[in-house]
């Protein structure tokens, strides 16, 4: 053999080494060469055909042309691939790989989906187009592997992929098709935004979090939101009773099986001291209804932890979380004063730390050699262990959980808790009180809507609206709250009343279900003791 | 090999097809509900709506009759009509009582499908499709409360502004004139004229005079009703009309509609309608309806009334 063809040969072994998974930890099953595999791809794409045939897909005629399109799009890939290698006398082939870091942390995210779906319905219904676009995630992985090389790597990698966008953002089934192209843009990122760490190269972003990122400025930068069900995800996480210990202990499960302690640990630790030093210095919660919010506690454990795309060493493990926290602190501010959703703010953050990644793998010698480490002797070794990092978690957890700031009351959950702190101008305490009660007309409180109504009608606390008020004033009115109609007929003032009990029953449910089977001396007792609403107490007492 | 400009531009490449994407889906044409409409042409009987007037009928007042101030005969008297129901008597020693109006004016039709379309299309005002899908000349239904108030708000507003509007109705809104919802005082007085009849042609039912047990709604203006007070159409039957006044006992108070706030919200609804028998379409029955019920055998009528 000549040293030329040596050569190649050895660049062409090369070139294969790093395209081929190298990670310990999976179980490999090679197919033959041929072009037989690609029966794969076109049954899978059949079957999402097949899949848009059932009635929750067919409910809705853009959703079901949205899985058509799709279909349509992998199978002229699949033809165009069949043909260019049956030109070219290519053959392609697969191995089975099954990472443990694939299908635990997919069993971890599909315990969260059977819970809260417990508790919010539509995450059950969401079903079907969670299959669908699974089978468009394999058959687009596939074809993306063998468009670019000769072996596709069959493992559950796509599973968590899926599963991570979706517990964050789903378009509405009349956009459905920019989900599919989200699925999409994730996978691509991963084959193509790369670059070289540690001798290899390895995908830079988080696939799941990439395209979640990269939408959501998007989405903020055309106002669409509303195209999706972004804002509802991030607050029926807590419709779940006890969702934060719930996380936790998920969260245990994937910190024992890959030491993501140190990320999840600082972040959340970043997030609890930041958030308790925002209120002892102004007297209200930083978070509106919580010191960590349920979907921010969940990114943490299941969106930045992606062993791959973050720091390897302790150190950076550390300072990755710690970044996150402060990450996420940072831009529900910054997404707050640009008038956005706040809840991309945890979604964001992912993008930008994992190209902070070289960055802090770089520091970490620096920090390493520091005087300060020597003095508080961190270096010291069983601090270097996993299950110690779970233990400080637990114990800190814990604590946070005993002192109420987890899944107890919160007192950002009460209105009248607000509405004193808007009146003593507090920082931020008014767009809360706006924020607080949108949200409680959206869920149908017309008592919430007036109140709404009447402060962009009188304009005291926000910028005066008046076609915003009589929009707010309509709808308490067709919730048939009397106040809201007189409104509509009289622009010249502002009549309301206290909460009817069928507003508290939603107005008290503190980010939980609505208290739709509790008595009304009950709702009153909880509105008065729990939520110092004075009209409460006095019902009480008028009553006793 | 991995170049340095390909991840920005990889990158950039995502962004640009993310944001087309995201760009096409905010601009996709919506399906319109709205056909072009222009003018009903009935020649001969059927009043004529105008195109170019927001679907207005054509006439000096755009469809606005005067009702000169006076007295009425409100109420009912179990005695006279026996059909009457309770809650219409006025109080336990009188049953019923005249009643002093200011001069107003009041739609001499309903509103109609054409007019709500007009509406819709200049605001994009977000009503019940089914609103938008009768016939044109047909009375508007599927319409809630607020939807009959935001569409009063909005004639008032463009006939305030608009050159078009003829100068008799300029000088009446520029004089303090509103347009807005009818009180159930003004619309009684409407229906049953000065005499306290009880229908608003005589004392006798008359199915040729009005749309009542019936199928459907029947276009605006489509029964001839020479003796009707005012010569106002379908003020019995075809679809129950919404005022502005609480569903209160009486006696009848306007001075009182912003109290007993507590209460249960309900809205007077006043005519009866094609699915309802003789009793309910008498011009002194009175509906109570939940504000935000939208059905096909609701709809309203608008007035201009002086400025409370």
């Amino acid at each position: 053999m000549s040293a030329a063809r040596r050569r190649k040969e050895w660049q062409k072994d090369q070139e294969h080494r790093v395209q081929l998974p190298n990670q310990p930890g999976g179980r490999t099953l090679d197919s033959t060469p041929g072009l037989q595999v690609l029966t794969a791809p076109a049954v899978l794409t059949l079957t999402l055909v097949a899949l848009s045939f059932l009635p929750r897909i067919q409910s809705n005629l853009a959703l079901a042309i949205s899985i058509w399109g799709a279909a349509i799009v992998l199978l002229a890939w699949l033809l165009m691939l069949y043909l260019k290698l049956r030109h070219e006398h290519a053959s392609r082939t697969f191995q089975t790989m099954l990472r443990p870091q694939h299908y635990v942390q997919a069993l971890v995210q599909l315990a969260v989906f059977a819970y809260w779906g417990l508790h919010w319905r539509p995450v059950y219904e969401f079903g079907t187009l969670l299959a669908a676009q699974l089978i468009f995630a394999y058959v687009f992985d596939m074809l993306l592997a063998w468009s670019r090389r000769e072996t596709y790597t069959l493992g559950f990698g796509p599973f968590p992929i899926i599963f991570s966008i979706n517990l964050f953002l789903w378009f509405r089934d009349d956009w459905f098709y920019l989900q599919f192209l989200m699925v999409g843009i994730g996978f691509l990122g991963k084959e193509f935004v790369r670059w070289k760490r540690e001798g290899r190269t390895v995908h830079i972003f988080n696939p799941s979090a990439f395209s979640l990122g990269l939408f959501s400025l998007v989405l903020i930068a055309t106002g669409t939101t509303d195209l999706t069900w972004g804002q509802e995800i991030a607050s029926t996480l807590t419709l779940a009773p006890m969702i934060y210990l719930y996380l936790f202990l998920l969260g245990l499960v994937v910190m024992y099986f890959f030491s993501i302690t140190l990320v999840s640990g600082a972040a959340a630790m970043v997030l609890f001291g930041l958030s308790a030093l925002y209120t002892s210095l102004t007297g209200v919660p930083y978070f509106l209804d919580s010191e960590i919010p349920a979907a921010v506690f969940l990114g943490l454990h299941l969106l930045v932890t992606d062993p791959s795309t973050s720091p390897r060493s302790r150190a950076g493990k550390l300072v990755f979380g710690g970044l996150y926290g402060l990450g996420v602190f940072g831009l529900y501010s910054l997404l707050g004063a640009y008038g956005a959703p706040t809840f991309y703010d945890k979604l964001l953050a992912v993008p930008l730390l994992n190209l902070s990644v070289r960055g802090i793998d770089a520091l970490i010698p620096v920090i390493r050699r520091s005087r300060a480490i020597k003095l508080l002797r961190l270096d010291w070794a069983p601090l270097g262990l996993n299950p110690v990092h779970m233990a400080i978690w637990i114990i800190f957890f814990g604590s946070m959980t005993a002192m109420g700031k987890t899944d107890g009351m919160h007192p950002g959950d009460s209105l009248p808790f607000w509405e004193q702190a808007c009146a003593e101008d507090r920082q931020t305490a008014c767009n809360r009180l706006i924020q607080l009660e949108a949200s409680y007309c959206g869920d149908n409180s017309a008592w919430a809507c007036n109140e709404l109504g009447g402060h962009y009608r009188q304009g005291e606390i926000v910028s005066s609206d008046a076609n915003l008020a009589l929009g707010y004033f309509s709808r308490a009115c067709e919730l048939r709250f009397q106040p809201a109609c007189v409104n509509l007929l009289d622009p010249g003032n502002f009549s309301r009343i206290n909460p009817r009990a069928l507003d508290l029953r939603l107005l008290l449910r503190e980010g939980g279900q609505n208290l739709m089977e509790m008595t009304e001396p009950e709702l009153y007792e909880r509105a008065c003791v729990q939520h110092d609403w004075d009209f409460a107490c006095d019902k009480i007492m008028s009553a006793s | 090999m991995i170049r340095k400009t390909s991840v920005p531009l990889t990158a950039l490449g995502l962004v640009s097809a993310v944001w087309i994407a995201l760009s096409f889906a905010g601009s996709l044409p919506q399906p319109s509900l709205i056909p072009d409409h222009t003018v009903i042409s009935n020649p001969g009987e059927a009043p004529r709506f105008l195109a170019d007037a927001w679907q207005l009928p054509d006439d000096p007042l755009l469809g606005f009759v005067e009702i000169t101030a006076g007295p009425f005969l409100m109420g009912s008297d179990a005695t006279i009509d026996p059909m009457a129901f309770d809650i219409e008597r006025w109080s336990s020693t009188n049953a019923q009582v005249v009643l002093e109006l200011p001069t107003y004016y009041i739609g001499r039709f309903e509103v109609t499908v054409a007019q709500i379309r007009s509406f819709v299309q200049a605001t994009g005002y977000p009503i019940d499709g089914q609103a938008l899908s009768g016939a044109p000349e047909h009375p508007a239904s599927f319409i809630s409360w607020p939807d009959a108030l935001a569409y009063s708000r909005w004639l008032d507003k463009i006939l305030r502004i608009s050159a078009d509007t003829p100068e008799a109705l300029s000088t009446l809104l520029e004089g303090g004139g509103q347009v807005t919802l009818p009180t159930e005082a003004e619309w009684e007085k409407a229906a049953r004229g000065t005499d306290g009849r009880i229908y608003p042609w005589g004392s006798e039912p008359r199915p040729d005079r009005a749309t009542y047990r019936a199928r459907g709604t029947t276009a605006v203006g489509s029964h001839q009703c020479p003796e009707c007070p005012f010569g106002l159409s379908d003020m019995a039957g075809n679809v129950w009309e919404w005022t502005r006044s609480p569903y209160q006992p009486y006696p009848y108070d306007p001075t009182d509609d912003s109290e007993n706030l507590e209460n249960e919200s309900l809205w007077v609804m006043r005519g009866g309608s094609f699915t309802d028998p003789e009793r309910f379409v008498r011009g002194a029955n009175r509906g109570g309806g939940d504000p935000g019920a939208r059905r096909a055998f609701i709809g309203f009528r608008i007035a201009i009334s002086p400025s409370e």
